[in-house]
């Protein structure tokens, strides 16, 4: 989104001072960026990443999940999420999904085995699970849980923000997200202490001092050039979310008629979503995807393939379980952009095309 | 504390490449693309062209990249890796990330491996050495891929401290199955944050870090291996493709520094050395003395800011208590780290903060 970065002197005047300072590591830049989020999510402490990725990382070290464990996460998230489990030696657990998209939380209960230290429930799309049902099942059984909100920085689930849920969150700043930077970045919360303690020196080489190395870390700083970028777009964010909202309602509404072959999930009323996929189950998905793309317009699929039957989740023996709800919307998922930059006359000309691509279909 | 004469200061190098950087910066926004672009495939081509190697794989860091370089050679639990206890920290904390045990040698007094004792310290278990060009020196390429080729083990070059440095005429990232640089705002050719680059001149290897840099994916929809998120930026890309155009003058004002040190200091502390056959780069400027603590109190106190690296070598750190090594075990490292001491160096850094240095340090063991 070029719009975005448009006004190159607004993004200089951000920069200058982080380039004459020279604080190109962690620093006030950084300090004050992660002040304000944890602020902003209503969370004690926050410690900004390079990336979503590490900020999952982070969180699965900061809770000493590691080789031996199972981690519970649903089946349909970007691969960054597995992928971190699996980063830190544990095993990922798939649950297939329900018809928001989200995790199945009823499912969960019956996937627990002695190996089970964690949830890892997603904000998939910007929407929620059911977070207290949740929270209640981490209780009854001895669970963390650890929120993937990489998609949902603006949300809110019972006037909650996505991440203010768990012992701990990670978010994700990539360009694609509601609240973005321009290149990689991501964040984590938490308001435990310790953990927040032990998650600084592990962002920085596991020191608790230049000289003194307590434990291997790794190198998952934010760039401080990103985190004033970051700063700068976290006043906008739930302005571009509200703007989205309105887009996803209007196109709602636009496409209604269509029902059963163009089918948008359940909306909850006491929650906010983000919008950071829009996505629609459709019939003879291929054909409209080629179709709208043909037509000038960047339709996706968030995922034609899910996690649990990609080939690396088949080498870890990791496929093992049908999910059949994931399985079938995968099939029929289709990302419409409506992000902050569409305005009414983009969202009426996809709304033409897919009314178009129907009636010649049928 | 502020100091008179501060380690480092970016301005010069900044300042002279204001417009190139400023273009750079538009470029990238015009563009609107921010992650996976031309900035990285440029940089990397230009980049490995500069090693005199074949391939280069832009990367997040410096740490990062030695952490999926030995997953991409296939370095994992279970094995060994020799290097020197003497380096920063993420050489051996990549070796931990996967799940390998480094083993330590000791040095040379060039601070580098000594490669005479690699080869008692090798095991059934040993898969690869990995030397460090520490300070911007190369370490002893020819002895060490010798050794490395009659055990048949890989050899990963970590060249965070030494882009540009050459060894009997070779670039320091073109010796080894691959090498990992960085390009931390401390280093030599540094970005406006943290980042890194991975040479190779094997493409299987560097295919294999693209994927793994990247989620895992072959394509959008293809996760072929767990992954992470190790990417370089395309707005540091761009600011790198600026920067390294200069580095080579930047080098020789980092030499001639080096030089004016050495010739001014050699009577009262151990300088740096340097053979005919390479070209040292000076990112660090590390001299040697036995009154090390006092020298660097005077000198701090004085408005210079020297500093260690590093007092503590790793072997002797939290980290690696698992590993059961004590004081003694490597005595050239651990008289290194009482030794040692790094003063302000850098392009464009002005003669008077140069003689300031010089006259106090002369001062302080002319005092005594």
């Amino acid at each position: 989104m070029p719009e975005q970065f448009s006004d190159h002197s607004k993004f200089f005047e951000l920069w200058r001072p982080v380039l004459e300072s020279g604080e190109f590591t962690l620093g006030p830049f950084v300090e004050k960026f992660e002040k304000r989020f944890a602020s902003y999510i209503g969370s004690k402490y926050c410690i900004a990443t390079n990336n979503g990725t590490d900020a999952l990382i982070l969180s699965l070290r900061a809770l000493g999940i590691g080789p031996g464990d199972e981690v519970i996460t649903p089946c349909n998230s970007f691969y960054a999420t597995s992928g971190a489990i699996v980063a830190v030696g544990a095993k990922p657990v798939f649950t297939d999904v329900d018809d928001r998209y989200q995790i199945d939380v009823l499912e969960i209960e019956s996937l627990i085995t002695e190996k089970t230290k964690a949830i890892l429930p997603v904000h998939w799309a910007g929407a929620s699970p059911d977070m207290s049902l949740l929270k209640k099942i981490g209780e009854k059984h001895n669970l963390k849980i650890i929120e993937d909100a990489c998609m949902a920085i603006g949300g809110k689930v019972n006037g909650k923000s996505p991440g203010s849920f768990s012992d701990i969150a990670a978010y994700s700043m990539h360009p694609l997200k509601s609240l973005n930077v321009a290149g990689d970045g991501g964040m984590v919360v938490t308001d435990n202490k310790d953990l927040y303690q032990w998650m600084r020196k592990y962002r920085n080489h596991g020191m608790s001092h230049r000289d003194v190395i307590d434990f291997w870390g790794a190198n998952m700083r934010i760039q401080p050039l990103q985190a004033v970028v970051a700063d700068y777009f976290l006043d906008h964010v739930d302005s571009f979310v509200k703007v989205r909202n309105e887009n996803a309602n209007y196109l709602d509404n636009l496409l209604s008629n269509l029902d059963p072959l163009v089918k948008s999930p359940p909306r909850i009323q006491q929650n906010l979503e983000t919008f950071s996929l829009y996505m629609l189950l459709v019939q003879s998905r291929d054909e409209l995807l080629a179709y709208l793309l043909s037509n000038g317009v960047e339709a996706k699929v968030h995922y034609p393939i899910p996690l649990h039957l990609q080939p690396a989740s088949k080498e870890m023996g990791l496929n093992s379980r049908l999910l059949p709800v994931a399985e079938q919307q995968a099939k029929e998922l289709i990302t419409i952009p409506i992000h902050q930059y569409i305005n009414k006359s983009h969202m009426d000309l996809v709304s033409e095309l897919i009314h178009k691509f129907y009636k010649d279909e049928v | 504390m502020p100091y008179s004469v501060p380690y480092v200061d970016f301005g010069p190098t900044t300042r002279s490449s204001k417009v190139e950087l400023t273009t750079a910066f538009e470029r990238v926004l015009d563009s609107g693309k921010f992650v996976l672009g031309s900035e990285v495939k440029n940089f990397e081509k230009v980049f490995a062209a500069y090693c005199e190697t074949e391939y280069a794989a832009g990367v997040a860091n410096g740490t990062c990249s030695l952490h999926i370089v030995f997953r991409a050679l296939g370095i994992g639990s279970g094995d060994e890796i020799i290097t020197a206890p003497n380096s920063f920290i993420a050489t051996a904390a990549a070796i931990a990330q996967v799940g390998a045990t480094p083993v330590f040698v000791d040095t040379d007094f060039d601070f580098n491996i000594d490669p005479s004792l690699i080869e008692d310290a090798i095991t059934p278990r040993t898969k690869a050495i990995v030397p460090v060009h520490l300070t911007g020196r190369v370490a002893k390429m020819n002895e060490i891929n010798s050794i490395a080729k009659k055990h048949g083990l890989l050899v990963v070059e970590d060249s965070a401290q030494s882009v540009g440095a050459t060894y009997h005429g070779k670039k320091a990232g073109s010796f080894g199955d691959a090498a990992s640089f960085s390009f931390h705002p401390l280093k030599n050719l540094h970005a406006f944050g943290d980042a890194g680059i991975i040479t190779s001149n094997r493409i299987e290897v560097i295919n294999e870090l693209n994927v793994i840099k990247n989620h895992g994916l072959t394509d959008r929809s293809t996760c072929s291996q767990w992954g992470l998120n190790c990417r370089l930026d395309e707005m540091q890309a761009a600011f790198l493709s600026v920067q390294l155009p200069q580095l080579d003058d930047w080098t020789e004002q980092r030499r001639k520094i080096a030089h004016y040190y050495n010739d001014a200091l050699s009577k009262v502390v151990v300088t740096p050395l340097e053979e005919n056959h390479e070209k040292h780069v000076y990112q660090t400027y590390v001299l040697r003395s036995e009154r090390r603590d006092e020298l660097k109190e005077f000198l701090n106190r004085n408005g210079v800011e020297a500093i260690i690296h590093y007092p503590v070598p790793i072997h002797l750190q939290p980290a690696a208590g698992y590993l059961n090594y004590k004081q003694g075990d490597f005595p050239i490292v651990e008289t290194l780290a009482k030794e040692i001491l790094s003063l302000p160096l850098y392009p464009g850094m002005p003669r008077e903060f140069q003689d300031q240095v010089v006259s106090l340090i002369l001062k302080f063991f002319g005092s005594k």
